[in-house]
């Protein structure tokens, strides 16, 4: 009984042959839709901060220097790839590469930084409209995350009036 | 008996304990019942009316009401009900009685809640510290609203070793873990072993706390937590990514588009598919049948590309949003699909008629790690566990969510109850698994993916989801709340309620079972141990100490 039993089981591995590939030599060709590292266009990108506010591991900042220049910045330390702010974003500037192999040994390395010249209104927000009033923007106005610590704050009085500072996780701070 | 029903028979039953109900349609069930009442409520629901214990919720809702509030959800399977009792505490008195001498699976939920919320079950016999390290201060509960998401107290004492019970007479104390070979994730148990038999144990876990749900409920959105929740399992995030949005859909009644509900269901199951697999090859692995264990992850693969074809990613499908899916399935996916699965149904029939008969497994196996149908009663055991010992439950057809109710499948159960019966009842549901994916194949109707959500979501609302996860019923239950994100968020994976009856599975057993009894439970440790701060590895004879660890990770440039 039980010799049967192992001789099937032989027969299921020589069946299967060799399958593993000689990786990284060779790599699983990825599909077309993968989820790879976002790729931010600077060229596209309006500064409407629709991204940043609604990446789940806020990894997108923003601060604006003045009126005509915003910076946004994206962490790439913590970013799960899960290509939210490619999908909320209404100029499609982002797109999910097919990069993975993103392994490093300075976190800095991933991240992209966007100088942007602002034309549009900041203080309506207009520039911004939701795919729903779930992802509408919760912050008009200046934003000023702390790009020295890499943390996401919030600080407008148009929005939250109770909890108008929440940190982001402090996880990069030393 | 349908919600109205069975509230009728409440109100016959307690009369004016009952403050008030909600019943939302058939089956949903939420009663308010008297402080002094929740006792005897719950001991009638379990005992007389013999529904399955899911889980107790513990919410701080001073800011909106002024009180604590404390549910304890029950599951009628048979009259497809799940029913919550809720009672509300005034803040200055948070007490409530235990129910833990009537429901014995309400165990941990109840010293979770005094550690997290600071509610006390008066009269609960163990209130050791369940989820908080023992250095955290006595009069802090992080889930309480007045205490921020990110906010450490000073008094925590990181360095304080975990007090351990004394073990019974006779007996030698066996460490295993809280990093052992066959465990993946940290989980400490003291096995009392008398000779080669293990007598009892102490289980210390949640050593990976993340503050998934403090973090949910203060600084996320609701279209931002399933990408969170999805993160609480590394093998099953997909259920907790539906299970989550399923909830909040409840509680604001937004019904997803029927495309996306067939996509969902597809995505449960190629889920499925591949976490059996992969259990089935770690079951073997742990016997130390190598062979197959390659086979199985072999097998397995095909599944996580056509997963990252469908998604674009192998295992974080990312799948849904409030009212619908992200992905679609287009039709040369679908044909791909077809054909991965005839090739995965014919390999895994080899398998299965392989390993069905091997007598190395089967003596590994036979009368291991018995959980039988009593104890799957009182610890409240689910999925595989409690269908392999005979209990016929399944949320797919008791519950039913997404496309379930429109496919067809059988529930597999055997009788045995021990690890053999549990690998008996994956190998198979791999089958059936299959069999739905095909049927939604068949079934899914072109439509929208996304339901256009145009007003914000209502607030003060409760929602209820179970899921039918791999290793058993995932249970989320949310309150809607202000500021675009809910007021309160729990999960209940299934290894929480499944890792309490080891200590009783593995009783009177050579200690050699130990790790293949564990195994079967397909233990998930970061699921059950999500929720609330950072908890910290004390205990540990370490060379590094904490804070130095702590430097080295956060370190920028290292
Ligand atoms: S991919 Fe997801 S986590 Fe990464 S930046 Fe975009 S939204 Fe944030
Ligand atoms: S959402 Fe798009 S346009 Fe708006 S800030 Fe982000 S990248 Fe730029």
């Amino acid at each position: 009984m039980s010799l049967v039993s192992k001789l099937e089981e032989v027969l299921v591995c020589l069946k299967a042959g060799r399958v593993t590939l000689p990786y990284p030599a060779q790599a699983q060709p990825l599909p077309e839709n993968f989820r790879g590292r976002p790729i931010f266009d600077a060229t596209k990108c309006i500064g409407c901060a629709g991204c940043a506010n609604n990446c789940p591991a806020r990894e997108i900042l923003v601060f604006d220097v003045c009126q005509e220049v915003r910076i946004l910045q994206y962490l790439g330390r913590r970013c799960t790839y899960c290509g939210r702010c490619a999908d909320v974003c209404p100029e499609k500037a982002i797109t999910m590469s097919q990069e993975f192999e993103n392994g490093t040994d300075a976190i800095g390395d991933l991240g992209q930084r966007l100088e942007l010249f602002m034309s549009t209104c900041q203080r309506c927000g207009r520039c911004f409209k939701g795919p729903s009033v779930l992802e509408d923007l919760k912050m008009k106005g200046y934003r000023s995350d702390d790009l020295q610590n890499e943390r996401w704050i919030y600080r407008s009085r148009s929005f939250l009036e109770e909890d108008k500072t929440v940190d982001d996780i402090q996880i990069e701070l030393d | 008996m349908i919600a109205r029903e069975m509230f009728e028979e409440f109100k016959a039953r307690f009369g004016p304990l009952i403050d008030r109900a909600d019943l939302p349609s058939d089956r949903r069930l939420y009663v308010f019942v008297d402080r002094s009442a929740v006792k005897y409520v719950c001991q009638h629901i379990f005992r007389e009316l013999d529904a399955r214990y899911v889980i107790t919720i513990g919410a701080d809702d001073r800011p909106f009401s002024g009180k604590f509030l404390v549910a304890h959800n029950f599951a009628f399977d048979k009259d497809h009900l799940l029913c919550s009792v809720l009672t509300q505490l005034p803040a200055d008195d948070p007490k409530i009685d235990s129910i833990t001498e009537m429901v014995p699976a309400a165990s941990w939920a109840e010293r979770e809640m005094r550690d997290l919320v600071g509610i006390e079950p008066v009269g609960h016999r163990y209130l050791k510290r369940l989820v908080l390290p023992d250095g955290w201060p006595e009069n802090n509960h992080p889930l309480r609203k007045d205490v921020p998401w990110n906010a450490v107290p000073v008094e925590f004492d990181p360095d304080r070793e975990f007090s351990f019970d004394e073990p019974p007479e006779g007996c030698t104390v066996v460490p295993f873990g809280p990093f052992h070979p066959t465990l993946d994730e940290p989980a400490h148990f003291r096995l009392y072993v008398e000779g080669e038999m293990v007598r009892g144990c102490e289980y210390r876990g949640f050593m990976v706390h993340r503050g998934i749900e403090k973090l949910a409920e203060s600084v996320m959105s609701y279209n931002d937590i399933p990408m969170l929740a999805e993160r609480i399992c590394g093998i099953c995030g997909c259920v907790h990514n539906v299970a989550y949005v399923q909830a909040v859909e409840e509680a604001a009644a937004l019904k997803p588009p029927p495309r996306a509900e067939y996509i969902r269901t597809i995505m449960l199951e190629l889920e499925r598919l591949h976490s059996h697999l992969l259990w089935t090859g770690l079951a073997c692995h742990i016997l130390g049948f190598d062979t197959l264990f390659m086979q199985s992850f072999r097998i397995r693969e095909p599944i996580m590309w056509i997963a990252e074809k469908i998604s674009g990613n192998r295992k974080t499908y990312a799948l849904c949003v409030i009212g619908g899916v992200r992905w679609n399935i287009t039709p040369e996916v679908k044909t791909e699909l077809r054909q991965t699965l005839d090739k995965l149904e014919t390999e895994w029939r080899a398998v299965v008629s392989a390993v069905s008969k091997d007598r190395n497994i089967q003596k590994r196996t036979w009368g291991v790690g018995v959980a039988d149908k009593d104890l799957v009663k009182e610890a409240g055991l689910i999925g595989p566990v409690a269908r392999a010992a005979g209990v016929d439950i399944d949320c797919r057809r008791d519950h039913p969510y997404a496309a379930y109710d429109r496919v067809e499948f059988d529930v597999i159960t055997e009788q045995g109850g021990d690890v053999w019966s549990r690998l008996l009842v994956r190998m198979k549901e791999v089958f059936e698994s299959i069999r739905i994916i095909r049927q939604c194949l068949d079934k899914m109707e072109v439509g929208p993916l996304q339901l256009q959500i145009s007003d914000e979501l209502p607030i003060g609302r409760m929602g209820l989801s179970s899921v039918e996860a791999p290793r058993g019923e995932s249970h989320h239950f949310v309150i809607t709340g202000e500021n675009n994100r809910p007021r309160r968020w729990r999960v209940r994976a299934p290894t929480y309620q499944n890792l309490q009856a080891v200590p009783r599975m593995i009783k009177d057993q050579q200690i050699a079972d130990m790790t293949i009894s564990l195994g079967s439970i397909d233990p998930c440790f970061s699921c059950t141990d999500r929720l609330e701060t950072i908890d910290l590895r004390s205990g540990v004879t370490r060379v590094w100490s904490q804070e130095e660890l702590l430097k080295l990770t956060r370190a920028k440039k290292v």
